[in-house]
C-alpha cells in the first residue's frame, strides 16, 4: 500500500485554547483513494479538512500532532513553504462554490490566476489547460468566459472541481461537495468526481454528513465523532460490518437497502460540549456498551483487519454487539439509564 | 430594457417633484412672495413690470403651469440685477463648480479608498486605532472652518497659494480652455480643492473599511488564502476588487451632493460656482437667479443618484445579470 | 440519494433577540465600557454645563465693545490674563462669545435630534406596520428628499422663513427624517413577524397597541442613533448657515463667531486665537456625537462584528 497522506493525533484548538474542535484525530489515505470522513455536523470534519488546508479560521490553530503527505509534515512547515505547496499539492473543493468562487472575475480569470501565478503557465497556456480542465468535468469550455453566478449549482460545482485540479494536486480536499445540491445535480457532480477518479487516479478526501455519497463514492471511510475518528476503513467493510458502536448507530439510522426490515432507531442523545468533553471514550454516555474502561480510559485504534481499526475498547466483540446492536431496544435502554 | 426605463421614469418623477417643491418654496411662504425679491426702492410701476413678467399677477395654478412649461422650455427667465437670462448665468459658473466637485472628489477618493483599504488590512492594529477617530474629527470639521484654516496659514501665512478666486485679476486669456488650463487657475484651484478633499475622503475611507472587513468574511478570500497567492494577491485582487462596488455609487452620489455642498467652500475662496452664485443670489434678492441655480443645482443631484444606481449595475456582474 | 443524513435533529436556529428594553441596558453597558463613546459622553457633559451656566462662566457681554484702563478701544488685543482667547477687532471678548455660543449650537443640535427622532419613528411605525399607501408614500418622499441638495435647500427655507433657530431645525429635520423612516420601517416589518408581536395578536390585542406597547419600544434604540445623527447635522448646518450670513446676527454663535473673524481679515492677521477655538468647539461636539453613535451602530447593525 502506497500511504499518500498520514495524519496522526492532529489538534485544533479554537481561540482560548480550550475547545479543541479536533483533538487526536487519526487519518489515512492511499495514493488514488477516495477517503469519505464522515460524521455529524459539529463533530470537527470540516475543521479538520480546513486544517489540513492550513487555512483555520481567526484565532483557530493546530495545537499538535502531524499531516504527513507525501511524507512531507505539513503542520512542521514553514508558513511560506506550506503556501508554497497550497493548490500544487493539495486542492480543495468548496461546499458552495456560488460564494468560493470571486462574484466579479469571469472563470477564465479564476483559471488563469492559479495556472499562471501558482502554475507559472503562460496565458495561452494556461487557456488551453482550462479549456482541458473544463472538458474534464463536463464543462464546455465556452463556459469559461462566464461569471460564476451566470453558472447553475452543478455547473458551479462543477467548475470548482475544474479550478481544484488546476495544477494536478498530489490530493483534493472536498468539503460537502453536493450538500448544497439538488438530488439529480448531486449524482451527476458524484459522477463527475467517479469518472475523475478512474481515469486520472484523483486521490481525495470527500468531508461528508451523507452516508449515501461515502457508499457511492469512496474506497475508504473515516468516521468522525466529537473531534476524533473512531472508525476507519474500507468502506464496505465498514458500513457492512460496523465496528465502532457509533458506526453502528449511525447504521440503524441509515435504511438497510438489502433486507426489508426498516430499524431506523437513531441514537438517543446528543454529542458532548467540545468545551467540556468527557474523558475515555468520548461516546461512552451514548454507548449502550460502555464499561467502566471507556469513561476512564480514551481507547486506542484497535485493528480488526488490515486497514481496518476501531477506536472502542470493546473492538474485538464487534461482532456480538453489532448483533446487539440491530435491536431498536438495546439503545432506548441507554436512553432510559441516562434519564 | 425595462429597467433603465423604470429608473428613467423615476428620475423623472423626482424631477417634478423637486420643481414642484421650488415653485412651491418660492410663492407660497408667507406674505407677498415678490416683497423678498423686489427691491423696496423700486417704482410702483417696476414692480408691476416685474410681477407681469413673470406671472405673479396671476393665479396660482395658472403660474404654475406656466413655470413647468417654461421649464421644460429651458426658460429660467431674466435676472432682477443685471438684467441678462439666468440660464447663461448659471452655465457660464458651472464648469468651475463641475470642476472643483471633480478634483476634489479624486483626491478625496484615492486616498480614501487607500486609507480605508489600510484600516480593514490592519484590523485591531494601531494604525487602525490611531486613523479612525481621525477620520471622524475631519468628518466633524465644518468645512468653511478648515478652508479658513488653509486660508491662514497657506495663502496668508506662507503666501504659497492665492486667496480667491478662479485667476488673477486682469489676466487674459483666449479661450476658456486657455483659462482653466493655466497654472494660475491650477493654483486657485489648489485650496478649495484640498478643503473639501478633506471633509469629502471621510466617506470612501470609512465605506472601504467596512466593505472590506465584510468582504475579506467572504468564502472566496478564504479560497485564495487556499490557493496559496500572495497576501497581497488576496487583498488587492480579491478583497478590495470586490470592496470597491459600494465605493464607485458613492462617488457618483458624492458628486451629486458636493455641487450643491461646495456653497460654504464656495464662499470661503471666492470660487466663482454655482453655490457662491446661489448665496449671492440669496443675499440680493435675485430670486430667478437663485431658483435657476437652486434647480441645476437639484438636477445634477437626481442625475448623479440615477447614474449611480446604473453605474452600480454595470459593476456589479450579480447586478448586471440579474435584472433583465 | 441524500437518504440518511448522520445526524441528530437540528437544534432550531437561533433568531437573535429582538432589541426590547433590553437594548438600553445594552446601549447603557456600550457606553460604558467602549472608551471612545465614553469620551463622547463626556464632550457632551461639559458643553452641557458650560452652556446652563454660561452666563456665570462668561467674564464679559459678548456683543459689549470693551474699552483699555487708558481709555482706547480693546481691539484685537492678544489671549492674555484679562482676555483668556483676546478680543475681536471691536473689542469684544473672544472668550465670552465662545462661552456664549455653545447655547445655539446645544439647542439646534437637540431639537434637530429630537424632530428627526420622532417625526422618523411615528412615520417609520406607520409605514412599516400598515403598508399599503402609507409605505409607498413614505418610499416616494424619501426619493424626493434625496433628490433635494441639503445645505441650498435650508439656506432658502431659511432665507424665506427667517433666520431663526427654529427654522434651521424644521430645514434640517425635513431633510432628515426620511432616513430614520426607512430604517425604521424596515425594522418594524422583521419585527411583526416575531413572536412576541404573533402572541399579542392572538391574546387580542388591538392593532394600535401592538404597535406601540409592542413593536414601539424595539424600535426606540433605532430612534435615539438617528437623532443622534441629527445632532452632528444639525450643529454643522448652523454653523455653515450663520457663516454665509443667512443666520441670525444679532445672536452669538460659533458660525457667527467665524463670519465675524473672516469678514474682519482675521485670516490676514494671523489671529488663529480669534477662528481656532469657535472652529474647535464645533469639531469636538459634532465628533462627540460620532463617537456616541459610532460603537452603538455596530451593536444595532452588528453584519460587519466579525464574530463569526
Amino acid at each position: 500500500m502506497t500511504e499518500l497522506l498520514a495524519v496522526r493525533d492532529l489538534a485544533v484548538a479554537y481561540a482560548n485554547g480550550t475547545v479543541h474542535a479536533v483533538d487526536g484525530a487519526n487519518l489515512t489515505l492511499r495514493r488514488g483513494g477516495m477517503l469519505g470522513l464522515v460524521g455529524e455536523s459539529g463533530c470537527g470534519k470540516t475543521t479538520l479538512a480546513r486544517a489540513l488546508m492550513g487555512v483555520l479560521p481567526g484565532g483557530a490553530r493546530i495545537t499538535r500532532g502531524e499531516a504527513r503527505l507525501d511524507g512531507t509534515d505539513l503542520v512542521a512547515l514553514a508558513p511560506a513553504e506550506r503556501r508554497a505547496r497550497l493548490w500544487r499539492d493539495l486542492a480543495f473543493v468548496p461546499q458552495t462554490a456560488m460564494s468560493a468562487l470571486d462574484p466579479v472575475y469571469r472563470l477564465r480569470d479564476q483559471m488563469r490566476e492559479v495556472l499562471c501565478d501558482r502554475g507559472g503557465l503562460s496565458r495561452a497556456e494556461a487557456d488551453m489547460r482550462a479549456a482541458e480542465l473544463f472538458e474534464a468535468v463536463g464543462l464546455h469550455p465556452r463556459r469559461l468566459a462566464d461569471y460564476p453566478h451566470q453558472f447553475s449549482g452543478g455547473m458551479r460545482q462543477r467548475a470548482a472541481i475544474a479550478l481544484a485540479l488546476a495544477l494536478r494536486p498530489k490530493l483534493v480536499i472536498a468539503d460537502e461537495p453536493v450538500t448544497a445540491l439538488d438530488v439529480i445535480v448531486q449524482r451527476q457532480v458524484l459522477d463527475t468526481f467517479r469518472s475523475l477518479s478512474a481515469e486520472l487516479g484523483l486521490s481525495a478526501i470527500i468531508v461528508t454528513h451523507d452516508i449515501s455519497v461515502v457508499a457511492y463514492l469512496c474506497d475508504q471511510v473515516a468516521v468522525m465523532y466529537a473531534g476524533r475518528v473512531v472508525e476507519h476503513g474500507p468502506t464496505d467493510a465498514v458500513l457492512e460490518q460496523p465496528s465502532h458502536p457509533y458506526t453502528m448507530g449511525l447504521m440503524n439510522a441509515f435504511p438497510d437497502l438489502e433486507s426489508d426490515e426498516a430499524v431506523l432507531a437513531p441514537i438517543e442523545g446528543s454529542p458532548p460540549p467540545l468545551s467540556d468533553p468527557p474523558p475515555g471514550c468520548r461516546f461512552a454516555p451514548r454507548c449502550p456498551f460502555a464499561e467502566a474502561i471507556c469513561t476512564r480510559e480514551v481507547p486506542p485504534p484497535v485493528t480488526l483487519a488490515p486497514d481496518h481499526w476501531s477506536a472502542c475498547h470493546r473492538a474485538p466483540e464487534a461482532a456480538a454487539l453489532r448483533q446487539r446492536a440491530r435491536d431498536p431496544l438495546t439503545w432506548r435502554d441507554v436512553a432510559e439509564a441516562a434519564a | 430594457m425595462p429597467y433603465l426605463i423604470r429608473r428613467l421614469l423615476h428620475m423623472a418623477f423626482v424631477l417634478w417633484a423637486v420643481a414642484t417643491i421650488v415653485f412651491l418654496m418660492f410663492r407660497l411662504m408667507p406674505g407677498d412672495p415678490s416683497a423678498a425679491f423686489i427691491d423696496p426702492t423700486f417704482t410702483v410701476e417696476q414692480q408691476q413690470e416685474i410681477r407681469a413678467q413673470f406671472g405673479l399677477d396671476r393665479p396660482l395654478p395658472e403660474q404654475y403651469l406656466i413655470y413647468l412649461g417654461n421649464l421644460a422650455r429651458g426658460e429660467f427667465g431674466l435676472s432682477f440685477r443685471q438684467r441678462q437670462p439666468v440660464i447663461g448665468m448659471v452655465l457660464d459658473v458651472l464648469p468651475n463648480t463641475l470642476l472643483l466637485t471633480l478634483t476634489a472628489l479624486l483626491i478625496a477618493y484615492a486616498f480614501g479608498t487607500l486609507l480605508g483599504a489600510l484600516m480593514a488590512w490592519n484590523r485591531g492594529g494601531r494604525f487602525e486605532a490611531v486613523s479612525v477617530p481621525l477620520v471622524l474629527t475631519t468628518r466633524a470639521a465644518p468645512e468653511f472652518w478648515v478652508g479658513m484654516v488653509m486660508l491662514a496659514i497657506f495663502a496668508f501665512g506662507l503666501g504659497w497659494l492665492p486667496s480667491g478666486g478662479a485667476n488673477t485679476a486682469g489676466a487674459q486669456y483666449t479661450s476658456e480652455w486657455d483659462r482653466i488650463l493655466s497654472l494660475d487657475y491650477l493654483r486657485h484651484l489648489a485650496l478649495p480643492a484640498l478643503t473639501l478633499a478633506i471633509y469629502l475622503q471621510g466617506l470612501p475611507a470609512l465605506l472601504m473599511r467596512s466593505s472590506m472587513l465584510e468582504v475579506m468574511q467572504e468564502e472566496f478570500v478564504t479560497m485564495a488564502r487556499m490557493k496559496g497567492l500572495s497576501e497581497r494577491a488576496i487583498m488587492l485582487r480579491h478583497a478590495a476588487r470586490n470592496a470597491l462596488l459600494p465605493l464607485v455609487t458613492a462617488f457618483a452620489l458624492g458628486f451629486g451632493q458636493s455641487v450643491g455642498g461646495n456653497v460654504v467652500v464656495e464662499n470661503v475662496f471666492s470660487w466663482p460656482g454655482l453655490g457662491r452664485l446661489l448665496a449671492d443670489a440669496i443675499a440680493n434678492s435675485d430670486y430667478p437667479l437663485a431658483q435657476c441655480a437652486f434647480l441645476l443645482i437639484a438636477f445634477v443631484l437626481v442625475l448623479m443618484n440615477f447614474l449611480a444606481d446604473l453605474l452600480y449595475g454595470l459593476l456589479d456582474p450579480r447586478v448586471a445579470h440579474g435584472r433583465g | 440519494m441524500a437518504v440518511a443524513e448522520a445526524r441528530a435533529a437540528p437544534a432550531a436556529p437561533s433568531l437573535p433577540v429582538a432589541p426590547r428594553r433590553g437594548a438600553w441596558s445594552a446601549f447603557a453597558r456600550h457606553l460604558l465600557r467602549d472608551p471612545y463613546a465614553l469620551a463622547g459622553i463626556s464632550i457632551y457633559v461639559v458643553f452641557l454645563v458650560v452652556g446652563l451656566t454660561a452666563e456665570w462662566l462668561a467674564p464679559y457681554d459678548p456683543m459689549e465693545i470693551l474699552f483699555t484702563p487708558e481709555g482706547g478701544l480693546a481691539a484685537s488685543l492678544p489671549p492674555g490674563s484679562d482676555h483668556w482667547l483676546g478680543t475681536t477687532n471691536l473689542g469684544r471678548d473672544i472668550f465670552s462669545q465662545l462661552v456664549m455660543g455653545t447655547r445655539p449650537s446645544l439647542i439646534v443640535g437637540l431639537s434637530a435630534a429630537v424632530a428627526v427622532a420622532s417625526i422618523g419613528t411615528v412615520v417609520g411605525l406607520l409605514a412599516g406596520y400598515f403598508g399599503g399607501w402609507a409605505d409607498q408614500l413614505l418610499m416616494r418622499l424619501t426619493d424626493i428628499v434625496l433628490g433635494l441638495p441639503f445645505l441650498p435647500f435650508v439656506i432658502v427655507v431659511t432665507a424665506l422663513l427667517g433666520p431663526d433657530l427654529h427654522n434651521i431645525v424644521l430645514a434640517v429635520a425635513i431633510m432628515l427624517w426620511p432616513n430614520a423612516a426607512r430604517v425604521i420601517r424596515s425594522q418594524v416589518l422583521t419585527l411583526s413577524q416575531r413572536q412576541f408581536v404573533e402572541a399579542a395578536r392572538v391574546t387580542g390585542a388591538g392593532e394600535w397597541r401592538i404597535l406601540f406597547v409592542h413593536v414601539a419600544p424595539s424600535v426606540l434604540p433605532f430612534s435615539a442613533l438617528y437623532g443622534a445623527f441629527a445632532v452632528g447635522w444639525a450643529i454643522l448646518t448652523q454653523a455653515s448657515i450663520a457663516f454665509l450670513g443667512f443666520g441670525d446676527s444679532s445672536a452669538i454663535s460659533w458660525g457667527t463667531m467665524l463670519q465675524d473673524a473672516y469678514a474682519s481679515q482675521a485670516l490676514d492677521r494671523g489671529q488663529f486665537f480669534w477662528f481656532m477655538p469657535a472652529g474647535l468647539c464645533i469639531v469636538l461636539v459634532v465628533l462627540a456625537g460620532f463617537l456616541v453613535s459610532r460603537g452603538y451602530e455596530d451593536l444595532l447593525f452588528p453584519k460587519l462584528r466579525d464574530d463569526k
